[in-house]
C-alpha cells in the first residue's frame, strides 16, 4: 500500500503522514486542493500521523505548517526526515530562555 | 441543511434544550446537599466546586458571574441556590437574586437558616420534586438557530485534530451563523502564534485588539513563571500524538473557528452579545475551565473535539465529543458521540461536517449524550484570577 501524506498549505515545508511509516519508504505528498503529488523518500521511522520535511531546511529557518510558522529549526534538517521537538523550538511561552 | 431545533422557550428569550432543575451551590460547603438531591430526585443536575470562599475581590466576582451565568444558562428550567451560612459577595441569596431577573423559578436553602444539613437537605428535596412537578409541564418548540450558542472546545489534540475533527467543528460554526445564529470559542493559550489569522479575521480593529491582549497577557503570565512552556502547552499527549510546538497546537486548533468573521470578545464566562456571527472568550486551555465559561455565557450545546480520545462534559451544556483518530474513536467510543476518521480515507469536510450538525441538532432536540445516557458530570471547573486567601 503506497503510503500518504497531507501538505495542508503550499508554502509548508512539512507535510503529515496518514499512519506510521519506515525508514527509506516512498511517501505520495499531496498538497491540500491541488492535483500534483510529489515523493518523499522518509529517512527516518515516523509514528503514525507525524511530520516530516518536504524539503531541506536550514538550522533557524521557520518550520511552516498552515501557511505560518510553528517554529524554528534546532538543526539542519533534511528533506524526509522526521520532524518533531527533537529539531523544532517554539518562538514563543519560552520562560526558559527570558529566565537565562 | 435544517436550520431549527426543538427547544424550551425561556421567559428572558433564551431556548432551552433541556429543561433540568438546577442544584447551584453557592460554596463549597453545601455540595453534599446539591449532590444528595440531584441523586434522589430526576432530572435534577448538581453544579458543586471547591470555591465561594476566601477568595480575594475580583476572583470571587469571577466565581458568583459563573454561577450566575449557570443558573442563567437555558438548559436549567428552574434554580435551587444552596449555601451553609452567609459569604459576602457570594450568597445564594445574591446569586438567586441575579437569577430571579432571568423570570424563571428560583429558590434559596440555606444550611443554618432550615436548621442544619439534615432539615436543608428535607427543604431543598422538596423544593425539586414541586419545582419538577412544575417545569416538566412544558412543552418543546420549534426554534430558529439565531437561538442557539453553539460552543465548541478541544482538548488531548494531536496531529489529526487540525487536520479532521477541528474542521469539521468549522464547518458547523459556518452553517450555524449562516443560520442566523452564534459560535463561542475560547482557550486563548492555543491561540498564542495564531494572531496573523486573528488580525485576518476580525470584524473590527477593536476586537483584534481585545483578543491580541488577552493572547499577550496570557503570555506574559507563562513567561513569568520562568519555565518552558512545553510539556504544560502543548502537553505530554499533545506532544506524543506528534505536535511539536504552542504554535502548531493553536494553528490546528484554530481551524474549529470556521470561516466566518469574529464578531466579538469576551472577558470569561460573561455573556456575549446578540450579533450572529463568531465569538471568543478568554479561558485558558485547561478543558473544564473553558467550557465552564462557555456555559456560563448561555451556550446550550458544546462540541468537543479531541485526537486522543476525552471523557469530558459538562452537567449543564449538552457536550459531543468526536475525534479524527480512528485509534482513539476505537478505545473510547463509549464516551465519545462522532468518528470523523473517515476523513483519512476519502470522506470529505461537507460529509463528515453535515454528520456532525446532524448529531448537534439532534442532541438540541432531546437525543441524549452519552455522557447524559451514564450520568457522568466532570467538567465544572471555575477559572481562578487570584490566590486563596
Amino acid at each position: 500500500m503506497t503510503l500518504r501524506a497531507l501538505i495542508i498549505d503550499p508554502r509548508d515545508n512539512v507535510a503529515n503522514l496518514i499512519g506510521p511509516g519506515s525508514k527509506g519508504a516512498e511517501v505520495q505528498c499531496t498538497v491540500e486542493r491541488q492535483k500534483e503529488t510529489e515523493t518523499v523518500r522518509l529517512l527516518d521511522d515516523i509514528p503514525s500521523n507525524h511530520k516530516f520535511a518536504r524539503t531541506d531546511i536550514q538550522a533557524g529557518e521557520p518550520i511552516v505548517k498552515y501557511g505560518l510558522s510553528i517554529g524554528r529549526a534546532s538543526k539542519a534538517i533534511r528533506r524526509g526526515e522526521y520532524v518533531h521537538v527533537h529539531n523544532i523550538e517554539s518562538n514563543r511561552g519560552r520562560g526558559d530562555l527570558q529566565a537565562k | 441543511m435544517r436550520d431549527f431545533f426543538y427547544g424550551y422557550p425561556r421567559p428572558d428569550g433564551q431556548v432551552g434544550i433541556r429543561n433540568h432543575v438546577l442544584m447551584l451551590s453557592g460554596t463549597l460547603y453545601a455540595n453534599p446537599t446539591c449532590e444528595r438531591v440531584a441523586h434522589m430526585v430526576q432530572n435534577t443536575i448538581p453544579i458543586v466546586h471547591p470555591l465561594g470562599r476566601c477568595q480575594i475581590a475580583p476572583d470571587l466576582a469571577q466565581t458568583f458571574r459563573t454561577l450566575v451565568g449557570h443558573g442563567n444558562n437555558p438548559n436549567a428550567g428552574a434554580v435551587i441556590v444552596v449555601d451553609h451560612f452567609k459569604e459576602q459577595g457570594c450568597t445564594a441569596d445574591d446569586i438567586a437574586h441575579e437569577v430571579a431577573k432571568s423570570g424563571k423559578p428560583v429558590e434559596v436553602v440555606n444550611i443554618r437558616r432550615e436548621g442544619g444539613a439534615i432539615e436543608a437537605l428535607a427543604v431543598a428535596t422538596r423544593l425539586a420534586v414541586e419545582m419538577n412537578r412544575k417545569i416538566n409541564m412544558q412543552q418543546r418548540e420549534r426554534t430558529g438557530l439565531n437561538k442557539l450558542i453553539y460552543g465548541f472546545n478541544c482538548g488531548t489534540s494531536d496531529v489529526t485534530s487540525g487536520l479532521a475533527h477541528n474542521r469539521c467543528v468549522g464547518w458547523v460554526c459556518d452553517r450555524v451563523i449562516e443560520a442566523g445564529g452564534r459560535a463561542l470559542g475560547a482557550e486563548v493559550t492555543e491561540m498564542m502564534g495564531g494572531e496573523e489569522l486573528i488580525r485576518a479575521r476580525a470584524k473590527t480593529p477593536e476586537v483584534a485588539a481585545k483578543l491580541l491582549g488577552m493572547i499577550e497577557r496570557m503570555e506574559k503570565s507563562i513567561l513569568a513563571c520562568g519555565v518552558d512552556l512545553r510539556g504544560s502547552q502543548p502537553t505530554g499527549d499533545n506532544i506524543a500524538g506528534g505536535l511539536s510546538t504552542i504554535e502548531e497546537k493553536s494553528l490546528g486548533a484554530m481551524q474549529k473557528w470556521g470561516s466566518k468573521p469574529i464578531v466579538g470578545a469576551v472577558d470569561y464566562a460573561f455573556p456575549i452579545g446578540e450579533e450572529s456571527g463568531l465569538w471568543l472568550m478568554d479561558t485558558p486551555g485547561h478543558g473544564g475551565e473553558s467550557i465552564t465559561g462557555i456555559a456560563a455565557s448561555g451556550s446550550q450545546v458544546m462540541s468537543f473535539s479531541t485526537g486522543g480520545g476525552h471523557t469530558i462534559n459538562h452537567p449543564l451544556m449538552i457536550t459531543m465529543r468526536l475525534t479524527g483518530n480512528r485509534e482513539s474513536w476505537e478505545l473510547m467510543k463509549d464516551t465519545m458521540e462522532v468518528d470523523v476518521s473517515d476523513m483519512f480515507e476519502g470522506a470529505s469536510l461537507d460529509e463528515a461536517g453535515e454528520r456532525l450538525f446532524n448529531e448537534v441538532l439532534d442532541l438540541c432536540d432531546g437525543k441524549m449524550s452519552k455522557a447524559e445516557a451514564l450520568r457522568e458530570f466532570n467538567a465544572f471547573a471555575i477559572n481562578r484570577c487570584g490566590p486563596s486567601v
